[in-house]
């Protein structure tokens, strides 16, 4: 086997051990975590392919999926911490009413 | 042949960067005693006797280094940080606890693979480039590392299992990611000057004169970049006036607190890695390197590239001893002001400067 | 580099794991920083060193430290021992095990015939070096590079807007800490 099949596995393995961990874990950060750990495998994957291809266009759209994860962790964590502010936690479970 | 070379680099340069760390904490004992006034270490080693003849020779060199303090600060110091009672405080992760002065340590020696010592030379017919790693993202992987280390610190402070450390550690998180910017701005101005990332190529183009005059040193091309990455880079090592981390009337000390014998030993000697690497910083990005000015040292010549390594040192030396004076010299900033200093006043600086630069370089 | 890749992927799955399984987010966080380190190293065995070292700052220098001081911030404790929820926990991971061994078996042969073909082919292997990358996204990205500069903007006025302390609203939970700007 070549190294991008091993890339690919790996990549396969990250992305449904992070969907595993969003449909299992209830504390918001580590959901946010895992779904960093879902973005990432799909770099990886990302890079095995351009590598394949002998371009570099896959390589750029890992940079722009850094940048998103960089704009959208900003948010979401700033979502996080005002959601805490209201309910004192972080637990999905405790923020699952639609009107407060 | 080339995996020797190799291995001989790599020693070569953690010695480098270990050595320059403890000349460093000799040089904080000293300059900080004649600073206050006082004598400072002066006795361990200093009326040492022995009857041995093999030792007679010797003797007066010891005593020597005693007199000078290198002993009390280099020799005893470490042996009784081994043979301190290692603490670890109730209630947290061991491993964590002493994984995490590994973690602040590793990555500012990583960083020093990518600096350039000397200028390339050849020894017994074999062209050698004095640097570990010659990768083309030589300033980013810098800047990595920094952004690295930060792991180290706010793992000590949490496994401190107490608030001190804790708000130690906060403090130092939010302060080292608030003056990466400004160094990182400024490392792209210099990235816009120079037109590449390689830092052995940087120095190459500063052993230029400009208009036949003045050497072309990052100081002369970027100055204002210059003050922004001195005031950063010192806020980055956690000293000087920005120790609020560790500030000591405040928080004990900071997020090592809980550390005692080697593990604390360990933080110290870090620490004035982290300096160390910072004068080598400024040295080759801002100060030509190993270049004297209007004097060209023969090429590819090892007696060359050692008299070029040698001012290289002397040059980070000189920047380490220009770190230990501003700290013994300036009082502490207030937390605000140290995060006012890098957001509104550092960081649209550099990006001001990066604006002018960008702009300079089109139009010259 | 087919070493350095089997080594860093299998440290990347078990931290990957770690994430998942760890009680405290904290060690969650920290396993997490490991699995993106591995990553990062995968990039460099496959000679994407410009994605290696801006993975290494962007990921694991600013997006994790700034979970790390959230988490540090709100102090939370270990996720509560109430029903986890056996059925789902089970459900999920038979879900993705079954995803994974229907997966795997169509694309790993089309892997393998299209690294043959390159092989067999040109075999050309282009380095991403910043200098390609950078000509890359200064030529032909120009406008997907301006946009994304566009939502980082829009993702830090976000933030700032967002963990702003209304002075209408009485906070349940008073102190200094979380009044602080952010980000």
């Amino acid at each position: 086997m070549s190294v991008y099949g091993l890339c690919i596995i790996l990549s396969l393995a990250l992305f449904l051990i992070g969907a595993v961990g969003v449909c299992v874990r209830r504390n918001a950060i580590v959901v946010f975590m895992c779904i960093e750990l879902m973005l990432n495998a799909v770099n990886i994957a990302f890079v095995a392919f351009s590598r394949l291809h002998g371009g570099l266009d896959g390589q750029v759209a890992v940079f722009f999926v850094m940048v998103i994860a960089a704009a959208e962790s900003a948010v979401g964590l700033a979502i996080i911490l005002s959601v805490f502010r209201s309910f004192i936690s972080v637990e999905t479970s405790d923020v699952s009413e639609l009107k407060w | 042949m080339e995996l020797l070379i190799l291995l001989i680099k790599v020693g070569f340069v953690l010695n480098l960067g270990l050595t320059l760390g403890s000349i460093c904490i000799w040089i904080e004992r000293k300059a900080s005693a004649l600073i206050q006034d006082r004598v400072g270490a002066n006795r361990a080693g200093a009326f040492v006797t022995s009857k041995r003849w093999y030792l007679k020779p010797f003797l007066p060199g010891i005593r020597l280094l005693g007199w000078l303090g290198v002993i009390n600060t280099l020799v005893c110091d470490s042996v009784k940080g081994l043979w301190k009672e290692d603490f670890v405080p109730d209630g947290t992760s061991k491993f964590l606890h002493a994984v995490a002065p590994i973690i602040a340590v590793l990555p500012v020696l990583l960083a020093f693979a990518v600096l350039p010592l000397a200028p390339d030379f050849q020894l017994f017919g074999v062209w050698v480039r004095p640097q570990v790693a010659p990768i083309d993202a030589g300033i980013l992987f810098v800047l990595a590392m920094g952004s690295v280390a930060v792991y180290g610190v706010a793992i000590a402070g949490w496994t401190g299992n107490n608030k001190f450390s804790l708000l130690g550690s906060l403090r130092a998180a939010a302060q080292m990611i608030s003056y990466e910017l400004p160094m990182g701005l400024v490392f792209v101005a210099l990235i816009v000057v120079y037109g590449t990332l390689d830092v052995y190529a940087i120095v190459e183009q500063q052993q230029n004169l400009m208009w036949g005059v003045i050497p072309a040193w990052g100081v002369v091309t970027q100055p204002i970049g210059f003050v922004v990455l001195l005031l950063a880079g010192m806020a980055e090592t956690k000293r000087g006036p920005f120790d609020l981390p560790e500030a000591e009337s405040e928080l004990a000390a900071g997020y090592f607190t809980e550390y005692s014998g080697m593990k604390f030993l360990l933080f110290w000697m870090g620490e004035f890695c982290e300096i160390a690497l910072f004068a080598m910083l400024l040295t080759l990005l801002f100060f030509g390197g190993w270049d004297i000015p209007w004097i060209s040292l023969p090429e590819g010549v090892w007696w060359g590239a050692l008299i070029g390594h040698l001012v290289l040192v002397g040059k980070i030396l000189f920047f380490c001893l220009l770190q230990i004076v501003i700290r013994w010299t300036l009082p502490r900033f207030r937390y605000d002001q140290l995060m006012n200093l890098g957001w509104k006043l550092l960081l649209p600086v550099a990006l001001v400067n990066l604006v002018v630069t960008a702009i300079l370089k089109v139009v010259l | 580099m087919m070493i350095s890749a089997i080594v860093f992927g299998s440290i990347a799955v078990a931290a990957a794991l770690g994430v998942v399984l760890m009680r405290n987010p904290l060690y969650s966080a920290f396993s997490l920083v490991v699995n993106l380190l591995s990553v990062a190293a995968v990039y460099a065995s496959l000679d994407a060193h410009f994605l290696a070292v801006s993975q290494v700052v962007v990921y694991a220098g600013a997006i994790m430290v700034l979970v790390l001081f959230v988490l540090m911030l709100l102090n939370l404790k270990d996720e509560s021992e109430a029903p986890r929820g056996w059925l789902k926990i089970t459900v999920a991971s038979c879900g993705a095990l079954l995803l994974f061994s229907s997966i795997l078996p169509v694309i790993l042969p089309a892997v393998e015939t299209l690294h043959g073909d390159s092989v067999s082919g040109e075999g050309q292997l282009v380095e991403g070096s910043v200098l390609a990358i950078g000509r890359l996204l200064y030529s032909e990205y120009v406008p997907q590079f301006e946009l994304s500069s566009l939502v980082l903007l829009v993702g830090v006025v976000g933030a700032v807007m967002l963990t702003r302390k209304q002075s209408s609203d009485p906070s349940p939970r008073e102190g200094g800490l979380l009044g602080g700007g952010k980000s």
